[in-house]
């Protein structure tokens, strides 16, 4: 295990491109633990590509993304989840046909043996007992036996920072966790991420929110093109003049960007 | 038509369509876990049958005990099966390439059954076959009662499995979104080994009760495919409840037409019946519109 950089996550000029477009261009980003970063820019700009990179969903075809100083490149999505990085998408991926407890017990699958899974129980105690508490922490213990496909998006939000949360993961990454969600959700959520914070989890987030990320994150990157070009405070963030260059250069005026 | 011969028909429909609806879970749950089209389901059942017709002639098994011994055998052949060819199907094209795979899988059980075997009709003999209950007036062959229990009991165990055990959570989560039961830690790879062992193994109790029930040759997996096709997507491809419904459904309605007008227009009725329902209800009767949400 040789210690190849000193950050908690690191990605190393990483490249992807489709067809003839760059998604991820020489991208480069550093993660500090316990911390809560944040990563804007442009629709376009590769931040989505940046957490499929780093969640291995994506193969990336130069650079390398290290975890805890271990290379986890070219990792499957899976061994990537095991190693404590846990994520939710923009497009939530919630498990509509099963119950919002039964949700809760997917993610406690993985450490079990081949054939003894098939005449253990779903859930253990000490699972029920923590899905219980996770459950509640997001406010979705009364709707338990709901299932999952009768939630609101927001509560489909929640339940997928839940069902995440059961692996105990040290990283997540939020793709766009206040996107499309009303507002006293969204300032719920933030509540959320910053008592999982305080109990020592690393938070990467994507988010168009410009108030939500600057008003939570410790230190924010900015992509565009395809790489992080700036790292700053949220502060340096909000008066830095190539920011919003960066939002107003492109073509696409369709950005639902919160100047603030 | 006689006293009693209607219930007749509707007891027989039930206690035929348990049998059906076993066989049809398996091919539905293996749709739904693995994207994929088994048309192999049909031989699996007639090679179960076989297997017992074997084990009864050769070791003096009776057919009930044969399947502490079938069913092993099943499961370990679907995992092979899967484990050789349907790993190997990429996500392009995978449905149509499922089913060129697992044709060719077909034609490969046939040809070894037609050699071993050769083309005469065989049937499962033992004394609760030919022995009946006297039931409306009329004579029940006691294997379909014994059939049906076991297809129940069998279901049954198949719903503990999904609804009740860890794998069962990430069979139903790999069923519902694949991608994301992989992203959290679902080893779909196994569930689906898993499940397509499973889905197989069925079938050896599905072609137990169906050798008994009727004499078989290599070639009749072709008429029995066509009809487990037909049943999981009138129930709506994916649902387990939905395969169940649809088995009673299509030997109810066969059923009480042939008792009731002609044998003649009992299978095109019951096309007709499926026929409206996708018309009405395009992903059947218990089906997702979205299959497969990703």
């Amino acid at each position: 295990m040789t210690a190849e950089t000193d950050a908690f996550l690191e990605v190393k000029n990483a490249t992807r491109s489709y067809g003839g477009v760059k998604a991820l261009d020489n991208c480069s980003i550093k993660i500090s633990e316990g911390k809560i970063t944040g990563l804007i820019g442009p629709n376009g700009s590769g931040k989505t590509t940046l957490f499929n990179a780093i969640t291995g969903y994506e193969s990336i075809e130069g650079g390398d993304v290290y975890f805890r100083g271990q290379s986890i490149t070219g990792k499957t999505p899976e061994q990537i989840f095991a190693l404590g990085i846990g994520r939710t998408f923009q497009l939530t991926k919630i498990f509509a046909r099963m119950t919002v407890m039964e949700n809760m017990f997917i993610a406690t699958q993985r450490k079990e043996g081949w054939l003894r899974s098939v005449i253990r129980p779903a859930g253990s105690s000490e699972e029920l007992d923590r899905a219980v508490e996770i459950l509640k922490f997001v406010g979705l213990l009364k709707l338990a036996e709901s299932p999952a496909g009768s939630l609101s998006y927001g509560q489909r939000k929640l339940l997928e920072l839940a069902y995440i949360l059961i692996a105990d993961p040290t990283l997540l990454l939020l793709d766009e966790p206040a996107g499309g969600v009303n507002l006293s959700l969204i300032k719920e959520l933030g509540d959320h991420i910053r008592y999982l914070n305080s109990l020592g989890k690393t938070f990467l987030i994507v988010e168009h929110n410009m108030d939500f990320v600057l008003t939570l994150c410790h230190e924010v990157n900015v992509m565009s093109s395809g790489s992080v070009f700036m790292t700053g405070k949220p502060e340096q963030v909000r008066s830095d003049p190539r920011v919003l260059d960066a939002y107003l250069g492109i073509d696409d005026f369709e950005e639902e960007i919160v100047v603030p | 038509m006689s006293a009693g011969t209607l219930e007749m028909a509707i007891l027989d429909g039930i206690l035929t369509g348990g049998v059906y609806a076993l066989m049809a879970a398996g091919l539905t749950l293996i749709f739904g876990v693995l994207d994929m089209i088994n048309i192999a389901q049909g031989i699996f059942v007639i090679l179960g049958a076989y297997a017992s017709y074997s084990l009864e002639h050769s070791f003096g098994i009776g057919l009930f005990e044969g399947l502490i011994i079938t069913i092993p055998a099943m499961f370990l052949l679907g995992a092979f099966i899967e484990w050789a060819f349907i790993r190997r199907l990429g996500e392009y094209n995978r449905v149509s390439m499922s089913i060129l795979v697992t044709y060719a899988v077909t034609i490969v059980i046939e040809g070894v059954l037609l050699l071993h075997f050769g083309s005469n009709y065989r049937s499962l003999t033992a004394s609760y076959v030919t022995q009946s209950f006297h039931v409306f007036g009329n004579y029940l062959p006691k294997i379909y009662l014994y059939g049906f229990l076991l297809a129940l009991a069998s279901v049954l165990v198949l719903y503990f499995i999904l609804y009740k055990t860890r794998l069962g959570v990430s069979v139903r989560a790999a069923m519902d979104n694949r991608f994301a039961a992989q992203l959290v830690g679902v080893e779909v790879k196994r569930v689906s080994t898993l499940t397509f062992a499973i889905g197989v193994a069925v079938t050896a109790v599905g072609g137990m009760v169906f050798g008994a029930v009727q004499p078989f040759t290599p070639n009749s997996s072709y008429d029995l495919i066509s009809r487990l096709l037909t049943i999981v997507v009138l129930g709506g491809l994916g649902s387990v409840g939905g395969a169940l419904v649809g088995a009673l459904v299509m030997v109810v309605v066969e059923d009480i037409i042939s008792v009731a007008w002609t044998p003649t227009w009992a299978t095109l009725i019951y096309f007709a019946v499926l026929v409206i329902v996708l018309l009405l209800k395009p992903q059947g009767l218990f089906g997702q519109r979205e299959v497969r949400a990703q």
